[in-house]
């Protein structure tokens, strides 16, 4: 690269440092704004005169470097948005610039009192400065000396072409350049007196004695002033916590100091800080400090687990429920989202996620690529020894890696599936156990570049905002039961029922999806697999009667196996051999002649292929749905709004049952939850169909387009042909001509199951742009009335405001106009016209042209448990 | 098209049999009607503490052989015309295997799903108290059907006894085991399908052993069609398919491994060494014997002439359509209809019935032998008539079946 040189405006600062070169970024370490602005000035004015151009980046509190002038252009900066906005805006600016630009940033201490900590100050200095570099720009910069870590303040040095220290000494200003790249001179990096054409070096040793004492008088300790709040704020609390009297909390300063801390370490959310100021203490914040390893925030996954035990904890006494006691203890670590950054800028990959971020199209094969290049990144090494200590602490527990990124489970943004959660069995020599740890976490990072997420967050207009990665790192509940690992019960509950399936059940009490062993089997669409939903107004009650009982429960176990140290699903039926397993009367039937017999006795009956977890004794005879109920109405009152949890259970030898509460967020519905009024005065023959299980509110009107897949011919296809059919129906969602109207599709069974037997399969993408999604439940071609909700895929309906119905055609109620959906003329090929022999199964309807004239129109009221698709119009039709 | 009445199609059938046998007027409208129907209403006690009406039936359609029998649904679409066509085929039906009982049908209008275990046992109850007089061991005997149990069963029992104040475990079958439920019920309706697809193996001089077999459905009766086909007939199970697909495997598959897969997976999706199929594939396979075990219409005039089976044993109900049926009577397929085929379970459910009354319980090994008794002169009784009027197997079999029934009538002085 051709370095040219260029004036740095004064002649003698040039002969110093032998010039400055194009390429280089200086940094000014100084004591005020005044010695900065000496030496930026004159630069900023030779530049204009040699009609360079200037940008001066103006993001401090302090008053201004440069003044206007012309051949200046300033560019203000929002430091408040966060780390990861910030820099990215400036990366923008630096290529919107090009090559050759100088430039004059504010003094970067600044940013520290935004960001909090000096390791992301070191971040963004080791992020912007071999970019500008590339550009053979000049950039000046300055930090204030003495108020960083002196680990930041190194990274600053090893990163910049130039670091000069400023002081004043004995009432005269000195220079001391500490590093000039690539160029040298004996006497270069010795203190320069500030005076006269030619500044001469104080190369005598009494002199350079009297001055650098005098500029530095405590040169070994890190910071004599800390600027970076992660310190000072942390620093005056214990320094009150420790005052005899302790904390004062009449006290506003020392409030406001504990309210800093908490948005330190939680974030900035409005909704999410009231509650943290108001239930969080003091000793909360020191807790999770004390558990934090490196620095940053904890992300919206572990604050959200954080403050509903609080909340709990808080609350306790409910309706005679203890929850105190019916709260298990955590135990569990944060990595703090600082850390994210400093893998990212230790191991190059931040400029690659920020290409990513702005252009989304990754395909999987090349996400593969990235998370490559992550699973060879390598952790800085003080970071490593508290992973070490951490491992040390948990021993051999097998332990969970799950991602907590600071827009995840926060208020609007569920991010559901969309970041990875990792278990670690967590067996084997610590290096091992080691090894494997920081796998799961380098996996959870690279999962903030998969291309789902990356494609969620900008329909959610999130791309741009700062989105950090922090990690909570929770013991796996459970114990260890032959060669396994795993907790007794586990699931997802929600504080409102969607999922009626008769209308005696309260949908505005909770549901719970309660599995055996780790909650995945609750939060994904599996197989054949079916959690036990539990509604809390009617616990006995459920969707299936007799014999179908046992088609429609859990039949694998989702398990930490300690022999291969992974993650695994086993058969119910291959894990318990006999039935010694504590407490087992409480969570299976025995199945004799095809129907369930709940257990009598403590000895559970027959052998282990009879068994079927129906929890039904647990539902009976125990407290748990109603300590659950009760969690679920304490945690919705506190947050103002429905919320959902995740939970793990056990039961004691006295059949107390014990939660620990994983995580939780707000709920939200999908559709909405405000009033709509259903219409009164439709002719039978323009209602096509209603639906009264579980209902989204909302209303849709102008549905030009129905796409229909017919459930019984869907259901003689091949696995390759149904395969194909849901490729067909994304090339549908994203066709030119559906663009711009209304689209309702309809198809059997559980839309997005990873079983393409069970029902359309699809991902999120294949449907995002429909309005409303009907699942078709038809017992006869097999399709079961399992929907999806409380899993990730039911999220994302959600988030993208999606009404979803399931309907069940069977049902007389439902008023299902099956001829209008069969024999309405088919419009698929006109759109599709290479996919003729899937014509009789999929049926794309323009429902204007087919009726004259009329839309189709949802109207979905949560209230009353019912919703209606209706022609808007009194048509003729012969339907 | 509106959806034809069940009641009116039961009665065309008895129509079709009635002209060809020649039955007398007064005999045939006899047997068109329900000789007794009891229409209850319930008032049940709900969890909530208020008061839900239900609306029930009881019928009995025809006890000239016998007390009638047949099972007691609890579905929010029971209509009296269901319920009186299902009373009318489990007339037919225990008359083909001709043991001495009649043939009659109970229904609740109710919603299972909706209702507490304790809410079931209320109008489980409720249901007993009203109809106790007209149900005994020696009058009318129900047992478990759509969405009742045999939990439900021995609520009934205990409140029919508490009622007559003595045991009488007999007026209900389909009980639990411990509560006088009989031995060998669970396999009983594909053992007597195994039984009578050995007897028309014989008369169509097929030797069974080492011969294929495919089970469309693979729920309790295709289970056990695959375990006993193997075990008793020495058949090969070359497929089975269930809601969600089908495997197949032309050297065979092992039905213990595979019903253990069922039982552990819930379904046979993914079992190892054997390749995917679908049900309407696996019903066009050239086997030997094909089982339908699993929903109504799945042979219709569409697929009739490319079904190759040389037996089709109909373990569920109503697998075939009548353009269907004729379709393979023409292409020489050997078809045991349904109420032949799938009389071993109503022919356990009288043993039951017996043993509850003798208040002596037969050993498993005798409840098979006594089984395959029946089964076996069921089919030949049946496979007479197909010889002597040359109609298909289901013709025959409502022929042997209307025979019996109007015979008794008559031998009764009724008619």
């Amino acid at each position: 690269m051709d370095h040219t040189t260029t004036h740095s405006g004064i002649q003698a600062l040039d002969e110093v440092l032998q010039g400055i070169r194009s390429g280089d970024n200086v940094v000014w370490q100084v004591d005020c704004l005044e010695d900065y602005r000496y030496f930026a000035e004159p630069f900023a004015e030779a530049a204009i005169a040699n009609h360079l151009r200037l940008v001066y980046l103006r993001f401090a509190s302090h008053p201004c470097v440069l003044a206007p002038r012309p051949g200046l252009e300033t560019i203000e900066l929002n430091p408040s948005l966060g780390f990861d906005s910030f820099t990215r805006e400036v990366h923008r600016l630096i290529e919107g610039h090009g090559p050759g630009a100088m430039y004059v940033f504010d003094n970067l201490s600044a940013l520290v009192v935004e960001w909090a900590t000096d390791e992301l100050l070191a971040n963004f200095f080791q992020i912007t400065c071999p970019f500008l570099f590339e550009l053979n720009t000049i950039a000046y910069f300055a930090l204030t000396r003495g108020q960083h870590a002196h680990s930041a303040v190194a990274r600053i040095r090893d990163t910049t072409q130039i670091l000069v220290d400023v002081y004043q000494a004995k009432g005269r200003m000195h220079i001391h350049p500490i590093k000039v790249w690539d160029r040298y001179s004996p006497q270069m990096f010795l203190p320069h007196l500030v005076a006269g054409e030619s500044w001469l070096p104080l190369s005598h040793s009494s002199e350079a004695v009297e001055v650098l004492t005098s500029a530095h008088p405590t040169p070994l300790i890190e910071t004599t002033r800390p600027l970076a709040p992660w310190e000072s704020v942390y620093q005056k609390l214990v320094h009150y916590r420790e005052h005899p009297s302790g904390l004062d909390e009449t006290d506003p300063e020392q409030m406001a100091l504990k309210q800093e801390l908490g948005r330190m370490l939680i974030g900035h959310h409005p909704i999410f800080n009231q509650l943290a100021d108001r239930y969080f203490t003091l000793d909360d914040l020191f807790a999770i400090r004390n558990r934090l390893i490196g620095a940053g925030r904890i992300g919206g996954k572990a604050a959200g687990m954080l403050l509903a035990r609080r909340i709990l904890l808080t609350e306790k006494k409910k309706n005679g429920v203890n929850l105190t006691e019916r709260l298990e203890d955590h135990d569990s670590f944060y990595i703090g989202s600082d850390v994210f950054f400093t893998f990212l800028v230790h191991n190059d990959l931040f400029r690659l996620r920020l290409h990513l971020t702005c252009n989304s199209a990754t395909s999987d094969e090349e996400f593969k690529e990235i998370e490559d290049r992550f699973l060879a990144g390598r952790f800085p090494a003080t970071i490593e020894e508290q992973f070490r200590a951490m491992l040390d602490y948990y021993g051999q527990a097998p332990i969970i890696v799950r991602s907590s990124s600071l827009l995840e489970d926060s208020f609007g943004n569920a991010f559901a599936g969309k970041y990875r959660s990792i278990f670690c069995a967590n067996q084997g020599n610590p290096e091992t156990r080691l090894a494997e740890f920081m796998k799961a976490v380098k996996l959870v990072y690279a999962s903030a570049l998969n291309p789902d997420a990356l494609c969620y967050r900008s329909r959610r207009g999130l791309g741009e905002s700062d989105e950090q990665m922090a990690i909570l790192v929770q013991r796996v509940s459970g114990m260890p039961y032959r060669q396994y690992f795993f907790p007794t019960l586990a699931g997802v509950a929600f504080s409102r029922n969607l999922y009626a399936w008769n209308d005696r059940i309260d949908t505005r009490q909770g549901i719970i999806r309660l599995v055996f062993g780790l909650g995945t089997r609750a939060v994904e669409r599996v197989g054949s697999d079916y959690p036990r939903m539990v509604a809390i107004s009617h616990p006995n009650l459920r969707p299936e009667v007799g014999a179908m009982v046992a088609k429609y429960s859990q039949r694998q176990v989702d398990l930490l196996d300690l022999k291969t140290n992974r993650f695994d699903s086993r058969f119910l039926s291959d894990i318990l051999v006999d039935n010694h397993y504590p407490n087992l009367r409480l969570f299976v039937s025995v199945m004799h002649d095809h129907y369930p017999y709940d257990p009598v006795s403590g000895k559970v009956e027959g052998i282990t292929n009879q068994w079927v977890l129906t929890f039904n004794n647990l539902i009976h005879q125990t407290d748990f749905v109603r300590v659950m109920g009760e969690i679920l109405v304490t945690l919705e009152e506190a947050y103002g709004q429905p919320v959902d949890i995740e939970f793990t259970a056990f039961v004691g030898s006295d059949e107390r049952v014990r939660i620990n509460l994983v995580q939780c967020r707000p709920l939200f519905l999908p559709g909405s939850m405000e009033d709509v009024s259903m219409p009164t005065s439709l002719e039978p023959h323009q209602i096509l169909f209603r639906a009264h299980r579980m209902i989204c509110g909302g209303f849709v009107e102008q549905i030009r387009y129905i796409l229909y897949i017919d459930p019984q011919r869907y259901h003689r296809l091949s696995s390759e042909a149904k395969k194909s059919l849901g490729r067909l129906v994304g090339q549908i969602n994203r066709h030119p001509a559906i663009q711009g109207n209304k689209i309702m599709m309809m198809g059997p069974g559980r839309w997005g199951t990873s079983n393409i037997a069970l029902g359309v399969n699809v991902s999120y993408a294949d449907i995002d742009n429909a309005s409303v999604l009907v699942e078709l439940a038809l017992e006869e071609a097999g399709h079961v009335p399992e929907v999806s909700y409380g899993t990730h895929f039911f999220n994302d309906l959600v988030e993208g405001q999606v009404i979803y119905l399931p309907v069940y055609p069977d049902d007389t109620a439902s008023e299902f106009q099956v001829k209008f959906f069969k024999t309405a003329p088919n419009i698929f090929l006109e759109l599709l016209p290479h996919a003729g022999e899937y014509e009789s199964i999929l049926r794309l309807i323009d429902v204007p042209k087919t009726t004259g004239g009329a839309f189709a129109q949802v109207v979905a009221d949560p209230q009353l448990n019912d919703a209606i698709c209706f022609l808007d119009k009194d048509v003729a039709t012969t339907f | 098209m509106l959806e034809m009445n069940p009641f009116t199609i039961a009665q065309r059938q008895l129509d079709a049999a009635a002209e060809r046998l020649g039955l007398d007027q007064a005999t045939h409208d006899l047997l068109r009607w329900p000789q007794q129907e009891l229409r209850v209403t319930l008032p049940v006690q709900m969890d909530d503490g208020k008061v839900q009406i239900f609306h029930a039936y009881r019928i009995q359609y025809n006890t000239a052989r016998g007390p009638a029998k047949g099972g007691l649904r609890w579905h929010p679409e029971e209509t009296i015309d269901t319920v009186r066509a299902l009373a009318a085929w489990m007339t037919w039906k225990t008359a083909v295997v001709d043991i001495p009982l009649g043939g009659g049908k109970g229904g609740v209008t109710c919603n299972p799903k909706s209702m507490s275990e304790a809410e079931k046992q209320r109008l489980a109850r409720a249901y007993i108290r009203a109809i106790a007089w007209t149900i005994s061991v020696s009058k009318d005997v129900p047992a478990p059907d759509v969405y009742t149990t045999p939990q439900i069963m021995a609520w009934m029992m205990d409140e029919y006894e508490t009622m007559v104040g003595h045991h009488h475990p007999g007026v209900i079958t389909g009980k639990p085991i411990p509560l006088g439920g009989s031995e060998g019920r669970g396999d009983a309706t594909a053992r007597g399908g195994v039984y009578v697809t050995r007897e028309a193996a014989k008369q169509l001089n097929i030797d069974l052993r080492g011969k294929t077999m495919a089970i469309q459905g693979f729920g309790n009766a295709g289970q056990y069609a695959a375990l006993l086909g193997s075990e008793l007939l020495g058949l090969k199970l070359v497929a089975a398919s269930d809601s969600r697909g089908g495997i197949y495997n032309a050297k065979g598959i092992d039905p213990k491994q595979v019903v253990d897969y069922k039982l552990k997976s819930g379904s046979l999706h993914g079992f190892p060494g054997a390749e995917s199929i679908t049900n309407e594939e696996l019903l066009e396979l050239d086997v030997t014997v094909l089982f339908p075990s699993a929903l109504e219409n799945v042979i219709t005039a569409a697929n009739a002439g490319r079904i190759k089976c040389k037996i089709s044993c109909e373990l569920a109900n109503g697998p075939m359509t009548p353009e269907a049926d004729d379709i393979l009577h023409q292409n020489n397929v050997f078809v045991l209809p349904d109420f032949l085929a799938n009389a071993g379970g109503v022919t356990v459910s009288y043993f039951e019935q017996v043993q509850n009354t003798y208040n002596f319980y037969w050993p498993l090994e005798e409840i098979h032998q006594r089984l395959d008794e029946k089964m076996t002169r069921g089919f030949h009784g049946v496979y007479q008539m197909y010889l002597r009027e040359k109609v298909n197997m289901r013709q025959a079999a409502y022929l042997v079946s209307v025979a019996r029934v109007a015979e008794a009538c008559k031998l009764r002085g009724w008619v």
